[in-house]
């Protein structure tokens, strides 16, 4: 089963924290990252640049129009995702709770339904 | 088993056959001489490729296993010493050799019956878990490759690579050897590996939606799987029932799915469609196992329900009331919520669907958040007429699905219910679903 765990940065939470730690934190997750791959649980780990970076697009008269944005009014975005592949719901919630950043922030677990296929591109839903 | 049917063999597949049958055979007797079975399996996996490449210009060689053997041999010589003199003085007497003599007296007789089953037994240690158990059986006794393994369960090469590698050394860690369990160990140990073979089979039956061509690949190596140990242990009654379970359920997998990858529940099938050759074999073979069994297993059981359904012609002309008895057995002999809630579909069948919803009450604790069981109570809340409440179970059961087959049937129960009552809320719900 896919499940794909979300965690939500906040800028002021991590500028408040120490270099020292910020460092060992970034250890932790390379740490986290390596065991999980090796177990072959981990699918993928995803972090995004900050929200300053983010463009959007849109269509305006078929031609898409490029601005900044977008604009969050909340101190919390989306941050990093993890794709895992695991024997059950409660593994998935194991992984979740040994995130580094479990400490500081909840982390969102999500089941996976859908996937497209690689060869076709048609749904081969996930089991 | 392997010789006898050689000369029936024709072309690649042919040849692709006869290799996966021979693959854990060979394999196990490179474990038996000479251990570790990180480095005998990838000796095994180069054999099996040098075979695929050069037979089909060379032809079939006399003796397949014996070829194999040697190959497989040389190989794992290859890798264990590194000294490249030496290596090619040993390639040299390898290939002076005939294989017979190379196979040795004691396997001239031994048909590697033995070593197969050890190697399941290997492959299903209780140190690993459910899906690395799968993924290592699939690979050393199935003689799959580990990118067919990783396509049928939607995951990259290199992350299936990754697992079998991890199985093979967290087996290595619990200091499993390649001897047959201890007499004690033996019952359980044969549990996990039918439990396994299930497994494989329900991958590819479960799933059926778009990657049906590589699943139902699954769903055969199942039963190829399951007729090998069949093969191994006759004696075996709850071997005999995984086996005749498996062949009567495989055998309605064609009627499972409709266009468009929507699950068809066995009421809807065209049974016309049913294999009947399948249901045959499954039906006589699990008729001598009962014939014999001392004690029913969950397996004969299970298979029994199979058989009873296989053979009706219609769901009304179906005997429930077999199948309601035999729940009842089953929940005696292995409970579970699963397992109670079929009792209960049983009966409503017999019993009228009100006292086939009362029976469900006490799941909801355990079952609560499981999308088959908000579907039973929906199904069974439209048996009563109760089309609101039977829509409002459709919609929680959607929700919980995590199979799109599954989820797809669910939303066309509630479409079918909406569509009887339009203008209604129920059609609002429908839509917010749709999207």
């Amino acid at each position: 089963m896919k499940y794909m765990l979300i965690i939500y940065g906040n800028q002021e939470l991590w500028d408040s924290v120490e270099p020292a730690e910020q460092q060992a934190m970034f250890a932790a997750f390379d740490e986290f990252n390596k065991k999980h791959y090796e177990t072959g649980e981990l699918l993928g780990a995803y972090g995004v640049a900050d929200a300053a970076a983010t463009k959007l697009v849109r269509l305006a008269d078929g031609q898409p129009a490029v601005t900044d944005g977008p604009y969050l009014e909340t101190k919390e975005y989306l941050a990093s995702w993890y794709l895992i592949d695991v024997d059950s719901e409660q593994r998935a919630l194991e992984i979740a709770a040994a995130l580094p950043s479990a400490v500081h922030q909840p982390t969102e677990v999500w089941p996976i339904l859908h996937e497209a296929s690689r060869e076709t591109g048609v749904d081969i839903g996930v089991v | 088993m392997a010789d006898r049917e050689i000369g029936s063999r024709t072309g690649r597949e042919g040849a692709e056959d006869l290799l996966r049958e021979l693959a854990p055979q060979v394999l196990g007797v490179l474990m038996r001489r000479y251990g570790g079975l990180d480095s005998c399996e990838d000796a095994v996996q180069q054999a099996l490729l040098d075979a695929a490449t050069q037979w089909p210009a060379s032809g079939l060689p006399d003796n397949p296993r014996g070829w194999l053997l040697t190959v497989a041999t040389r190989r794992l010589t290859d890798m264990l010493r590194s000294e490249s003199a030496r290596r090619r003085r040993e390639d040299a007497v390898y290939l002076a050799t005939p294989p017979v003599a190379l196979a040795g007296p004691e396997e001239e007789q031994d048909d590697g019956r033995d070593d197969t089953l050890t190697l399941l037994f290997l492959c299903c240690h209780p140190a690993l878990t459910p899906s690395s158990q799968v993924a290592l059986t699939l690979r050393a006794v199935g003689g799959l490759t580990t990118g067919e393994i990783a396509k049928a369960f939607g995951v990259s090469e290199a992350t299936m690579a990754q697992r079998i590698s991890r199985a093979k050394q967290q087996i290595r860690d619990a200091g499993a050897r390649f001897t047959p369990p201890e007499p004690a160990e033996r019952e359980p140990r044969l549990r996990a590996v039918q439990q396994v073979l299930y497994l494989v089979f329900n991958e590819g039956y479960a799933a059926t939606a778009g990657q049906q061509l590589q699943r139902a690949d699954l769903a055969a190596e199942g039963v190829r799987l399951a007729r090998l140990l069949h093969a191994l242990l006759a004696d075996d009654a709850e071997t005999a029932g995984l086996l005749a379970l498996l062949l009567l359920t495989d055998a309605r997998r064609e009627a499972r799915t409709a266009p468009g990858g929507v699950l068809v529940p066995l009421a809807e099938q065209d049974r016309g469609r049913w294999d009947r050759r399948l249901i045959a074999e499954g039906t006589a073979l699990l008729e001598r196992t009962l014939a014999t069994a001392r004690a029913l297993g969950p397996y004969q059981i299970q298979a029994a329900i199979a058989a009873v359904h296989d053979e009706a012609p219609s769901v009304a002309e179906t005997d429930w009331a077999e199948i309601l008895a035999l729940y009842h057995l089953l929940e005696a002999v292995s409970p579970g919520p699963m397992v109670s809630l079929g009792r209960a579909v049983a009966t409503a069948m017999v019993h009228g669907p009100a006292a086939g919803l009362a029976a469900t009450d006490d799941l909801a604790g355990t079952l609560g958040k499981h999308h088959r069981f908000h579907a039973v109570r929906g199904h069974l809340h439209e048996m009563t007429g109760d089309r609101i409440a039977a829509a409002a179970e459709y919609r929680t059961a959607a929700g919980y699905a995590t199979n799109v087959p599954e989820r797809r049937y669910l939303e066309r129960k509630l479409a079918a219910l909406a569509s009887d009552y339009p203008g209604q809320s129920l059609q609002h719900n429908v839509s917010s679903l749709e999207t």
